[in-house]
């Protein structure tokens, strides 16, 4: 196995950094841990991998350092295979062969320069560098592809030592950017988005080494450092019975917190952005430390709107949050409400957000619903194209609450179904798809109502009893050496649960098995007829430059007067003209969603994540007139060029 | 060559706009004043205000200098950032927008304005960045 064999693997490395965190109970890589840089992750493996074979950079002394670090304990493959279905293996076993190929001599040490040795002297000779090899593994999850620009990887410990580091730049006149776990940027920078979001030189910030998480069970809250994830601070808070409302997983919540004042499902009751931040620690551009409790400051919350606020790179760098945790109810339940329609579906979720019913509430999508569940990408397709043609599901109002709350959603909803049928899905969806072509589903699919007949009629018992299945059957999807380990996962209830899922989130990355994505959306008012028509806004793009675009899920927020939703475009990142399309569609959802009063697209909010709801979606702004519009386009073109150039 | 900022930067650089832009073509019939706060100027980090006012498309002014009287001058929107990211805008490495879209300048003033000006302003930065120039 060569590096060429490998590339079609390395090329689709999404850089979703999952491999960094213990979320399967197996550990972490041990190189990774050890030594720090992405280099040494799978992730890293996998983009040098990539870029050695792609001749975007030449081997220095440390290949031989990161090939060897590896001792092929086999954890990346479990983690990965899990949630994207590659083996990162196969990434360090062709490394390994390269390297055999790599005359020892070529192998030669990178000279430092005044700028490292400068670094070094701050956080310590192991933790920042100028080596190409290591450069190289932070690309397209920080530095654009193809950059020429000169770049150095510094990993601070400290405040101060940051506070330095931003010193250092601003002497050398230099430019920085801090990075969390990559996973904005893996996604925005395979995008036109590429250029206002990274540097184009200079000294890249990883703060993986910012762990520390306190909790205080007392006044329910944590305080972390910007290295902490999603799921590190989530398995902290559930240790005193607490909750974080916390993005994805692998995101770090600092960055998160920051860039998109993390909006989850359970943003319904505990809100979103400064409704739970309580107070940050950040450096500013002249290496200031400050904080949002300071009397002295400006108004920390002021902000621009509308679309000359859009910012992708962060003005601070947030060393220090407090945020608010929430207590976990003794008997929170799950339910689902199936509906064909997404009108019936905002309109039944809508009314349960007025009434502030559901912890956790939000409308999920049909892809959502399959991709994160199914175990594979290709079961995942055929169960999206069951539940599409035979159950007519398409979308799921998906909420967590109290038993009396669970009772009002069963009496107002058509159908619904609970944690025993979505483990059955969970555990039953290859036999599921298996089905495909049975009598049963198409028994089914001729109901006047299939979703009644299966979720609420007398087919309910056949449908479950057909899908009847354990951990054992599921496995016997996966690569063979790999079933007994997955087995045993899938027989730990928390895999099964879905509390424990929306809480820890680790199955959203799925959705980048078989492609990249880009996230769409925003916020906007919570009525219907605005909701729909940012659908629409967002459909027509894709369906104009032949993008597979699908609803998300969509949350609302201050008891449904407003509302978020992620759309999703997916893409083959890999093929220059999928990106072209995709990065025309991203465009032409801009001008379509400006011209809706209200609309702030997603990457309007970036940069604004502790920023008040109040300084950046209040009031809602009118829609962009022609005229108006037809500067955005000006403005498109003196930042991107022209379409053919993206 | 001449000096980047220098007051013989700025003559060639106006009678150059003023020679090969079409006001209404290419500079939209623009009505719009703007500071530029260029600071970190080598070699005393000293900073250096670069003014520009067009009326109708027609430059007026382009005037460049340290004298802290310039910074009084009416403007609509002020642009301030380190000489380093002028460099950059003046010598076509970045677009002024993207700039502020980088967080490397700070600007004031009129977002819905700015925005009827970006392309001019672009274009009139394409025109400058001929002028041969030295940092």
């Amino acid at each position: 196995m060569n590096l060429v064999d490998v590339l079609e693997t390395t090329k689709k490395e999404p850089h979703c950094g999952l491999c960094k965190i213990d979320f399967l109970g197996t550990g972490v890589c041990s190189a990774g841990k050890k030594h720090g840089f992405v280099a040494y992750w799978p992730e890293g493996r996998m983009e040098l991998a990539r870029a050695l074979a792609e001749h975007e950079v030449e081997p220095t002394e440390t290949l031989r350092d990161i090939v060897n670090s590896c001792n092929l304990c086999g954890i990346c493959d479990r983690q990965c295979y899990f949630v994207t279905q590659r083996r990162p293996t196969q990434a360090q076993h062709a490394l390994q062969n390269y390297l055999k190929t790599v005359s020892p001599d070529k192998l030669k040490p990178v000279q430092e320069d005044e700028i490292v040795k400068g670094l070094r002297a701050i956080v310590g000779e192991r933790f920042a560098t100028n080596d190409p090899l290591i450069i190289a593994s932070y690309t397209r999850s920080v530095i654009k592809q193809k950059s020429t620009g000169k770049y150095y990887i510094v990993m601070p410990q400290t405040t101060e030592e940051i506070v330095s580091i931003v010193n250092l730049a601003n002497t050398y006149k230099i430019p920085f950017i801090p990075r969390g776990n990559g996973t904005f940027f893996g996604v925005a920078l395979q995008t036109l988005l590429a250029e206002p979001a990274s540097i184009e030189q200079g000294i890249i910030i990883d703060l993986w080494r910012m762990k520390h998480l306190e909790v205080d069970p007392e006044s329910i809250t944590a305080t972390i450092e910007p290295g902490v994830t999603s799921f590190e601070l989530q398995k902290a808070a559930h240790a005193h019975h607490l909750r974080a409302n916390v993005a994805e997983a692998e995101s770090c919540v600092i960055a998160n917190a920051q860039n998109l004042g993390i909006v989850t499902t359970w943003s319904n009751t505990y809100g979103w952005g400064t409704d739970n931040f309580i107070d940050a620690e950040y450096i500013d551009s002249t290496g200031t430390i400050q904080h949002l409790s300071d009397k002295e400051i400006p108004n920390p919350y002021a902000s621009e709107q509308g679309l000359l606020s859009l910012s992708l790179i962060p003005s601070v760098i947030v060393t220090k949050l407090t945020l608010k945790l929430h207590q976990i109810l003794p008997d929170e339940e799950a339910i689902f409400v199936p509906f064909s329609d997404l009108p019936d579906a905002l309109d039944f979720a809508h009314e349960l957000a007025r009434r502030n019913i559901g912890v956790s509430l939000a409308v999920l999508s049909r892809k959502y619903l399959t991709e994160f569940i199914s175990p594979t990408h290709e079961i995942a397709e055929d169960f999206n194209d069951i539940a599409e043609k035979y159950l007519k599901l398409n979308y799921v109002v998906d909420v967590i609450c109290d038993s009396q709350s669970k009772k009002i959603v069963e009496e107002l909803a058509p159908v619904s179904f609970g944690s025993e049928m979505l483990k059955s899905l969970i555990l039953g969806s290859s036999k599921l798809t298996s089905m495909k072509d049975s009598s049963l589903l198409k028994m089914i699919g001729e109901e006047e109502d299939p979703l009644k007949a299966v979720f609420g009629g007398p087919m309910r018992k056949h449908f479950e009893k057909g899908l009847a299945t354990s951990p054992k059957e599921l496995v016997k999807v996966f690569d063979e050496d790999l079933r007994e380990f997955f087995e045993k996962l899938y027989s730990k209830p928390e895999l099964t649960d879905p509390i424990w899922l929306h809480s820890f989130r680790i199955l959203p990355c799925r959705m980048e098995r078989k492609h990249m994505w880009m996230y769409r959306g925003g916020y906007m008012p919570g009525d219907k007829n605005t909701i729909l028509k940012v659908v629409d806004a967002l459909e027509k793009p894709a369906q104009q430059y032949g993008i597979d675009g699908a609803f998300g899920f969509l949350s609302y927020l201050e008891r449904g007067k407003l509302a978020h939703l992620e759309y999703d475009y997916y893409y083959d990142h890999t093929d220059p003209d999928a990106r072209k399309r995709v990065n025309k569609a991203i465009v032409e959802s801009w001008r379509r969603q400006f011209a809706i009063r209200g609309v702030t697209p997603l990457e309007f909010i970036c940069s604004k994540g502790l920023h008040r709801k109040e300084h950046i979606l209040y009031p809602f702004l009118p829609g962009l007139s022609e005229e108006e519009l037809e500067h955005f386009e000006e403005l498109i073109e003196t930042l991107f060029g022209g379409e053919d150039t993206w | 060559m001449v000096k980047f900022l220098s007051q013989e930067w700025a003559e060639q650089a106006k009678k150059k706009v003023l020679t090969e832009l079409d006001k209404a073509k290419d500079l939209k019939n623009m009505n719009a004043s703007l500071l530029n706060v260029v600071q970190n100027v080598p070699p005393d980090n000293t900073t250096i205000y670069y003014y520009i006012k067009f009326t109708g498309g027609n430059l007026e002014e382009l005037v460049t200098g340290s004298d802290e009287a310039l910074k009084e001058k009416p403007a609509d929107f002020i642009v301030a950032g380190d000489y380093t990211t002028f460099i950059q805008i003046n010598n076509g490495q970045m677009s002024s927008s993207m700039v502020l879209l980088k967080n490397r300048v700070k600007m004031t003033g009129n977002k819905m304005k700015a925005l009827t000006i970006t392309k001019p302003i672009d274009t009139y930065n394409n025109c400058v960045k001929g002028v041969q120039t030295e940092y």
